[in-house]
């Protein structure tokens, strides 16, 4: 293929060109994905809504909120994929010192809820510094790497520079604590080195060092290791420490090959914990059994798929290195929160990227998925019309 | 697109990160996605089954629905216990809070219905977190429904009822050992109610429905399914209320009189079947409310401040009225246990009724040191007949019966008698025996255990037990399941079961058992040897043994002699159709009768029986001196003439008086059909009024009975016995109407006369 024609000089963003469409596979997953995670926080809290005096009883209380918040994510992504390449790149150095204020400040301002401080309330809207920081994060190693190119492979560029941003975010994270946001942001860490060329043997190294930090927590005793113990035998105390994961087994169990229908989950009922939130998708297990959930999981992978798919034929490498990291950490959060609820993993709070209910995160998810989208619109290699009007277009133009 | 050539800052992504990307993309993408679905199919397709049954088995909450509980009734078919349907009043606080109800007015409302203290109330509604808070039980029917219209006046949804059912016991406290009683489930706690539960209770109903983890509905969910309740059996009782209300009334009695401190206890056995015609252990409760202790003991515990020892108070003083001393206690059964020695000595034709036996007062088996035990009597008795031995109640003749049958033999008569088995009877709790070993008892160095075991000493059985043996002893020796449980019928009323009479073995012979019931008649028919003559009933031929014991366990522990006086007695003689153990524990040595079985426990036998007897429609047949001696009805006298009036009253062997001048009756004291003692003498009024004076009733105690029917002639008062008077020059022992009462000429004073002689009054 000839791509001379289309190379753009993101650099000077001179002379503008004109940017093709988003790409639609991307568009119209998200957006369906997004649907049946609305429908599905309707399905799973109207039982806790209506038991619930702080919603008022109502049972349609957190339906109506993420709806909200859903048009409102809608928007954002749009506006999202609005803005070129060039100004994510140049907010990235800004956003993260952001990021970085802004939990310095949730530490000291922060809601305190169950002995950790991880978040602000504005106006009645929860908001985490943690959700910016990932996004904040994997723009600025986008940028560290695209300035470095080939020099990703010596030590002092390739490595350095990535863990110590890392190290940053989460040495205040550990102060909330927020052991699962820091588990997200070495991953975006490590793919962000992964994609931008870092030499392999430092990720058997960092693996190396991570684990044997991982070992010595978890044998350190305490809240982690009960954790662990809950995981490998969640039975052996199903009212206390292995209840949540008891709960969601009960209720992906029930589900069955077909599931107990639309609106039928009975684990919702005041058993499952977080049912709206980090549990989301037990219900859904439950609700459309392993059809239905299997389903999603293959909406979901398609997504992915597709954003990787984006990346790979990204002309620029900054745009490329963006499209690959939010892409990484969507699949991150998908794969971890799925894990859990199945008990693959320990448990630890990781919600499910546009299920569950939350209104910031959700913002913010739409938001980088808009970005995926901006980056796409840069992409000749879209199928079908897009390509064909483009290349129409430029014939015309010749 | 070169590599090589781009720009270190620009430019497309190299080869190198668009095959790291590919990596990310099969591992992020597909890799992971293939292990998440591999565990969903794992979750959701294999261990389907498991996770559902255990989903269900949380969210599904059964509700029992009660079956009816099947009644007791009693052989005559009267109810002893029943069910009716009552209603369980509950708050549900955290639906009162969700629906903005107000606790005050809920409050209110039901303090006024149900007078629940308004405060308590307030606090239930208080716990918010709460669904269900009891606010009363078993509440009945009338209540219920005025709970109802508050509850819809209001529309209040925090108020709920739950229908349920409420034990009656039309009986009261009759019987309340043998029936038992429930507990707030309606599960036997006592009893029958117990031993029978599950034929009573029938299999219950359910209703599944799903329930939220709070324990509410679910909503919108409506899976609810029926499963049909099956009302429980009812059962009939082999005892009869009657006989029980006459064992009860007398052992009452006679706990009053001596002053029992232990309590006392009764059995009443039909010898022939094995049915348990009454039971009983004093102080009786009332199963309608069978936590409430008595007025005294209640006093008792309110008179102390610690509310933790009050509680404790409580517990212990309802345990001991619910212990059931007639089947739950063992206790050394002493001189009771003596026909049947005698009876094993008979059987094994080592005695015969022509058999002599000396007593000089004490007697030495090997292992005894000194002179060896001694008789009661320490005089001794000399040489007595075999009758006389028992009649006499000799240890030292027993003890020699008891050698000749040797301790083998002996023991083996233990186990045949059943001595070393429970009775199995259909009450929780029995008691079983205490024997030695059949080693040490049969030692020919040491026959101390022997010799004490053939007077009833130094070993422990129920008194169930006992009753058992007698039995055999009096009806051709067959050793009977005693039983409790006559029918069983099933809520239609068809009978399901029948229980037959059942012989276990035959202990001895029938010819045994004749000389037996003959020797027994003989201790209670003797007026002058007889140490059980208190128990007789004029008109009926009544055998018995009495009974003297000590209780050595606390004896052992207090260093006090606590004695336990019975007697088993055996109706008719000739015939037996009730075989009554009545046992009075730790009577007042200074309640002015001696301790003894024969003072005490043949009075309240022959008591029980006066009245027994009769209701059971045996008709008393009386000899001539008992005709002479027993009391008479006054015939009706008035119109007749002088002459006429008079030969009427010798034909009662009544004696008269007369009054004023003419030629007929015109008015007479006692009036028409009151009973009198024979020999008194009735006021005939010839044209004269009677005098409408009152009279002090005068204190008849320790006065020889005929003496008192004089003193109170005088007054124009009258007296009657409630025992049998073989002697018209014994003691009255106690007066129904009270010294210094003032009452009408012609009132009838019924006394107890009691011999109170050497052989009455032997601890034996």
């Amino acid at each position: 293929m000839d791509y001379s024609n289309t190379r753009l000089d993101l650099r000077t963003e001179e002379p503008r060109v004109r940017r093709g469409s988003v790409d639609m596979p991307f568009l119209l997953l998200t957006l369906l994905l997004l649907t049946v995670g609305v429908v599905m926080v309707l399905s799973a809290s109207f039982a806790r809504a209506y038991y619930s005096a702080s919603t008022n009883h109502s049972a349609t209380y957190y339906f109506s909120r993420q709806l909200v918040f859903a048009a409102a994510g809608v928007g954002i992504m749009f506006v999202a994929a609005r803005f070129p390449i060039g100004f994510y790149r140049r907010i990235a150095l800004p956003l993260y010192a952001f990021a970085c204020v802004m939990l310095f400040l949730v530490l000291v301002g922060g809601e305190r809820a169950n002995g950790a401080r991880r978040w602000f309330k504005i106006a009645g809207v929860q908001f985490q510094p943690s959700e910016i920081a990932k996004l904040a994060l994997i723009l600025f190693d986008a940028r560290m790497a695209w300035r470095y190119g080939e020099d990703m492979k010596r030590f002092r560029r390739g490595v350095l520079p990535f863990v110590a941003a890392a190290a940053v975010i989460i040495g205040l994270l550990v102060f909330e604590p927020h052991f699962s946001a820091a588990i997200i942001i070495i991953l975006i860490t490590a793919s962000m080195m992964f994609a931008g060329g870092t030499r392999l043997h430092w990720f058997i190294l960092g693996g190396g060092a991570v684990a044997a930090l991982g070992v010595i927590v978890l044998t350190s005793g305490g809240y982690t290791s009960e954790r662990i113990n809950a995981w490998r035998d969640p039975f052996a105390d199903t009212s206390d420490t292995g209840y949540q994961i008891v709960q969601s087994l009960y209720a992906i169990g029930s589900g069955g090959l077909t599931g107990l229908g639309l609106g039928n989950s009975r684990q919702k009922y005041l058993y499952l914990p977080e049912e709206h939130n980090d549990f989301i998708f037990s219900v859904v297990c439950e609700e459309l059994g392993f059809i239905g959930a299997a389903l999603i999981l293959a909406l979901f992978a398609l997504l992915i798929g597709r954003g990787f798919w984006l990346a790979m034929h990204c002309r620029d490498r900054y745009a490329f290195l963006v499209c690959s990291g939010i892409t990484s950490l969507l699949a991150f959060q998908v794969i971890l929160n799925v894990a859990v609820v199945t008990n693959l993993i320990p448990c630890t709070g990781i919600s499910l990227p546009l299920f569950s209910y939350g209104g910031t995160a959700l913002l913010l998810q739409l938001g980088e998925l808009g970005i995926v989208l901006s980056i796409s619109r840069d992409i000749p290699e879209k199928r079908f019309f897009t390509e064909r009007r483009q290349r129409r277009k430029r014939e015309a133009n010749a | 697109m070169s590599d090589n050539s781009s720009p270190r800052r620009d430019g497309a992504p190299t080869k190198l990160m668009l095959s790291r990307t590919l990596v990310l993309l099969i591992v992020c993408g597909v890799a992971a996605f293939i292990v998440l679905a591999a565990q969903l199919y794992r979750i959701q397709i294999i261990d389907h089954a498991r996770y559902e049954s255990a989903a269900i088995e949380q969210q599904v909450r059964e509700t029992a629905i009660d079956s009816g509980r099947g009644a007791i009734y009693d052989r005559g078919g009267g109810i002893l216990a029943m069910s009716a349907t009552v209603d369980t009043i509950y708050l549900s606080p955290a639906e009162i809070k969700m629906y903005g109800e107000g606790p005050e007015l809920i409050a209110r409302g039901l303090s006024e219905i149900l007078d629940v203290d308004y405060d308590r109330l307030i606090e239930l509604a208080g716990d918010t977190r709460s669904w269900y808070k009891t606010v009363a039980r078993k509440v009945e029917q009338e209540l219920s429904d005025q709970v109802r219209r508050f509850k819809n006046e209001y529309d209040l949804k925090g108020v709920k009822i739950e229908t349920d059912s409420k034990r009656y016991y039309p009986y009261g406290a009759l019987a309340s050992h043998v029936v038992g009683f429930v507990g707030f489930e309606n599960r036997g706690l006592a009893g029958i109610e117990l031993s029978q539960d599950s034929l009573l209770t029938g299999a219950a109903g359910r209703v599944v429905r799903a329930k939220n983890a709070y324990g509410t509905d679910m909503l919108y969910t409506k899976y609810e399914d029926y499963y049909d309740a099956e009302d429980g059996c009812s059962v009939v009782l082999t005892i009869d209320a009657g006989i029980q209300a006459f064992v009860e009334k007398h052992l009452a009695q006679a706990v009053a009189d001596y002053g029992a401190r232990g309590g006392a206890a009764a059995i009443a056995m039909d010898p022939n079947t094995g049915e348990i015609l009454a039971l009983a252990s004093l102080g009786n409760f009332n199963l309608n409310d069978f936590q409430a202790v008595s007025p005294e003991k209640a006093a008792e515990i309110g008179a102390v401040s610690d509310p933790e020892q009050r509680q404790q108070m409580l517990a212990e003083a309802q345990q001991e009225q619910w212990h059931n001393k007639a089947v739950e206690d063992m206790y050394e059964p002493g001189s009771t246990f003596k026909p049947i020695t005698m009876a094993m000595a008979l059987e094994e034709g080592v005695v015969t009724r022509d058999s002599s036996f000396y007593c000089g007062g004490s007697f030495a088996v090997p292992g005894d040191s000194g002179e060896g035990r001694h008789c009661w009597r320490r005089q001794g008795h000399g040489m007595q007949t075999l009758t006389q031995c028992l009649q006499h109640s000799c240890n030292v003749a027993l003890i020699q019966i008891a050698q000749r049958v040797g301790a083998e033999k002996f023991y083996e008569y233990i186990d045949a008698f059943g001595f070393r088995e429970p009775t199995g009877i259909e009450l929780s709790g029995e008691a079983g025996s205490l024997w030695w070993n059949s080693e040490l008892f049969c030692d020919p160095y040491n026959q101390t255990q022997l010799a004490a075991a053939s007077f009833g000493q130094t070993f422990n059985i129920s008194p169930l037990q006992l009753v058992r043996a007698m039995s055999a002893v009096v009806n051709g020796g067959y050793v009977m399941q005693p039983y409790l449980v006559r029918e069983v019928r099933d809520s239609a009323g068809n009978v399901v079961s029948r229980a037959e009479p059942k012989v276990l073995r035959q202990a001895v012979s029938e010819r045994t058992s004749q000389t037996m019931r003959e020797m027994l008649e003989a201790v209670v028919g003797d007026m002058s040897e007889g140490t059980g003559k208190n128990a007789y009933v004029a008109g009926y031929r009544i055998g018995g043994k009495t009974g003297t014991s000590t209780d050595t366990v606390r004896e052992a522990a207090t260093g006090e002699k606590e004695y336990i006086v019975s007697f088993i007695g055996v109706a008719p003689a000739d015939d037996p159709k009730i075989v009554l153990l009545a046992l009075i524990d730790n009577p007042d040595p200074s309640c002015g009768v001696a301790v003894s079985g024969g003072a005490m426990g043949a009075p309240t036998v022959g008591a029980m029986l006066a009245d027994i007897l009769p209701y059971m429609g045996i008709e008393p047949s009386y000899t001539d001196r008992e005709r002479e001696s027993i009391d008479r009805s006054v015939p009706s006298l008035t119109g007749l003439s002088l002459e006429q009036a008079k030969q009427a009253l010798v034909r009662q062997n009544l004696g008269c008086r007369v009054i004023g001048e003419g030629d007929a009756v015109t008015a007479q004291i006692p009036a028409y059909g009151a009973v009198v003692a024979a020999k008194s003498e009735v006021l005939l009024f010839l044209g004269s009024e009677p005098s409408a004076d009152l009279e002090e009733v005068p204190d008849l105690t320790d006065l020889p009975y005929d003496i008192a029917r004089q003193r109170l002639g005088y007054l124009a008062l009258f007296l009657s016995a409630e025992n049998y008077i073989s002697d018209t020059g014994a003691l009255i022992t106690r007066q129904s109407i009270p010294p210094g009462t003032l009452v009408e000429h012609g009132t009838v004073v019924r006394v107890a006369v009691y011999s109170n002689d050497e052989a009455t009054n032997a601890q034996v």
